[in-house]
């Protein structure tokens, strides 16, 4: 039986639901179902940096350190949506979705350091 | 009546040419949401204004086709002449045959000779094979007019179907390339040989669409949605160039800027991004920027707009994109657009924000070298009225890079928050203070204490303000204002070089 909880993360506010797994499946399989709590909630403004996306991964455009994920597996985001910041070249980089989707997996960690290609974000 | 039997000779002759490929393949034309040749020639040019040329000239070999497949003429836009060819898909796809070309050729004399632009409307399917090595040689003479007549004419090409093989560089040796979305294509080889020969499997779109031209190869300067959009854009570059090298652009009447508080808009912070086109927008006259090659190399965005009614060009780093690092392709965006607004009198708008070249082994084997060479040629070589504005990071060989006064800015302005340096503060206070560093019992503080004691000292207008290259350090309200009397100072300047053959840019 699932349960319900709600999460803050970075000040956006989630409702999630939880199930028990019976098996020893992957932890990031999308059983996470996320949705913002609130629709009106502020959309960073849209940006223009540009990430480039192969088979749905938005790849780091430069090399540098993960400041921020501003996204959690399972959000549903827009085209111009900030995913992650990325601090490189002294500059807080907004690496926005090339295209609208849903999160399938991240694959940083803020702190992490990334190099120029690596995959920051799948959208699916 | 004989006299009457000519003219009516010359009625049914002209009607057959104006029908082109008659009512079925227009139809179809018309079903792949692409108008026909006259049809666009109707929406470039001022109503009425078009004297068709060369309606009658026919191919030496094959059934006489109407116009032999290219409409050529002369006609104006927002009132000046301007000549044009637009290729006919309904009449033998469009292919160019010995006489196709020598028709285009005959307007490209008759442009440069009279000193007007000269635009193509470029859909066909190729050579025209069964005319063989005549076709190919009227493409090369068509390529030699074209390069003679660089930075003399403005040249614009308009993709409006598609376009392979060596009927591509033509339009690549033009001053700006448009193409229609959907409809227009642009390759050297087509998907069937790339997947011949690398396996590699793409469309048409996908590979020489518009958006794949104007974002991933830099090849195409704008992408328009359908013909009518794209020929109100042609009309409206053409209604902002001069129609040749010793004509300035038409001025405007004067508009004030959109209203932007640009001393509140760049961050305090030099980590934090904004866009640069929001500082474009508060400087020029309101609505007037039209951005040339969006989406491509956006860590650069270049432009004309008007300055108090006058036309300019305006190139600025893009805080946003890459941090704003200058990189092969922005170099390339850059240099380019440089030399086409100097060729045609734009005076040159830099605003400078970067933290300089772009690291990395795959820019350096890439050639940034030779490629960021080009902006720094491209600038010393502008002769036009020259003014930059940092507006805050301006350091080491990209401070120069970006038009600043050593490498031969007019007026150099800068606002309170540049930083014009060698290099950043962090790397600086780790050189300079090193020994100081290494005997610190707390690096860490030390080293904080060190870097912000550099930029204090270092990272500011004031230092270069001194030593005179920088010529003003103005708030950035009043920067618009500013600029007008500075420009409108410089418009009569002359800058002469010494006369040469051509110059070597490191290609």
């Amino acid at each position: 039986m699932p349960r319900r909880f709600q999460v803050t993360v970075d000040g956006h506010t989630y409702e999630v639901e939880v199930s028990e797994l019976t098996d020893t499946r992957s932890p990031d399989a999308a059983v996470v179902k996320a949705a913002p709590a609130a629709e009106s909630m502020a959309r960073p403004a849209a940006t223009e940096t540009q990430a480039s996306a192969s088979g749905g991964t938005v790849a780091a455009p430069l090399p540098g350190v993960a400041l921020e994920v501003k996204v959690a597996v399972g959000d549903r985001v827009s085209r111009g949506d900030v995913l992650v910041i990325l601090e490189a070249m002294k500059m807080e980089n907004e690496i926005a979705a090339p295209t609208a989707g849903v999160v399938r997996t991240v694959h940083v960690v803020p702190g992490a350091s990334v190099g120029s290609g690596d995959p920051l974000v799948t959208l699916g | 009546m004989a006299d009457n039997d000519k003219i009516q000779e010359l009625a049914h002759r002209e009607a057959r040419i104006r029908a082109m490929g008659g009512p079925d393949r227009v139809a179809r034309q018309h079903q792949l949401g692409k108008w026909t040749a006259r049809e666009r020639l109707d929406a470039l040019l001022d109503a009425g204004t078009f004297q068709e040329l060369g309606a009658h000239v026919v191919a030496r070999v094959g059934e006489p086709a109407p116009a032999d497949g290219v409409v050529t003429g002369v006609g104006r836009v927002a009132g000046r002449p301007v000549y044009v060819y637009a290729q006919d898909f309904t009449v033998v796809g469009g292919s160019l045959g010995e006489m196709h070309a020598q028709k285009i050729q005959a307007m490209q004399d008759l442009a440069l000779k009279a000193g007007c632009p000269m635009i193509g409307l470029n859909d066909s399917g190729g050579a025209r094979i069964q005319e063989g090595v005549d076709a190919l040689s009227g493409y090369g003479a068509i390529f030699r007019r074209n390069t003679h007549a660089s930075g003399v004419i403005p040249q614009i090409t308009v993709i409006m179907g598609p376009s392979a093989g060596g009927a591509v560089y033509s339009p690549a040796l033009t001053d700006l390339v448009v193409m229609v979305r959907g409809t227009a294509q642009m390759f050297i080889t087509g998907p069937q040989v790339i997947s011949a020969v690398t396996g590699e499997q793409v469309t048409a779109e996908e590979l020489g669409g518009a958006d794949a031209q104007l974002t991933k190869s830099g090849v195409a300067h704008f992408a328009a949605d359908d013909d009518r959009a794209a020929l109100a854009l042609t009309r409206e570059l053409l209604a902002r160039f001069p129609a040749n090298n010793v004509e300035d652009p038409p001025r405007r009447p004067v508009r004030p800027p959109a209203a932007v508080d640009l001393n509140g808009l760049v961050p305090n912070d030099p980590n934090k991004p904004y866009d640069v086109r929001r500082v474009i927008a508060g400087l020029v006259d309101d609505d007037s920027f039209l951005e040339c090659q969006a989406g491509y190399a956006d860590n650069v965005v270049v432009g004309w707009a008007y300055l108090d009614g006058q036309p300019i060009a305006v190139i600025a780093n893009q805080p946003r994109v890459l941090a704003g690092t200058l990189d092969i392709d922005a170099s390339d965006k850059l240099a380019r657009f440089v030399r086409l607004s100097d060729a045609f009198n734009f005076p040159l708008l830099t605003l400078v924000d970067t933290p300089g070249y772009l690291p990395g082994t795959a820019q350096e084997y890439g050639g940034i070298i030779r490629h960021g060479a080009k902006v720094l040629y491209a600038y010393a070589e502008a002769t036009v009225p020259k003014v930059t504005v940092i507006l805050r990071k301006a350091y080491g060989g990209a401070y120069l890079a970006m038009c600043s006064r050593s490498l031969g800015a007019d007026l150099a302005v800068a606002w309170p928050s540049a930083e014009i340096a060698v290099m950043g503060p962090e790397p600086a206070a780790n050189i300079i203070y090193r020994r100081e560093l290494e005997a610190a019992a707390d690096p860490t503080a030390s080293r904080r204490a060190k870097v912000a004691e550099y930029r204090e000292r270092f990272a500011n207008p004031y230092v270069a303000a001194a030593r005179g290259y920088v010529d003003a350090v103005v708030e950035p309200a009043e920067t618009r204002d500013a600029l007008v009397r500075m420009l409108s100072a410089l418009l009569s300047k002359r800058e002469v070089r010494p006369s040469k053959k051509h110059g070597n840019v490191p290609l």
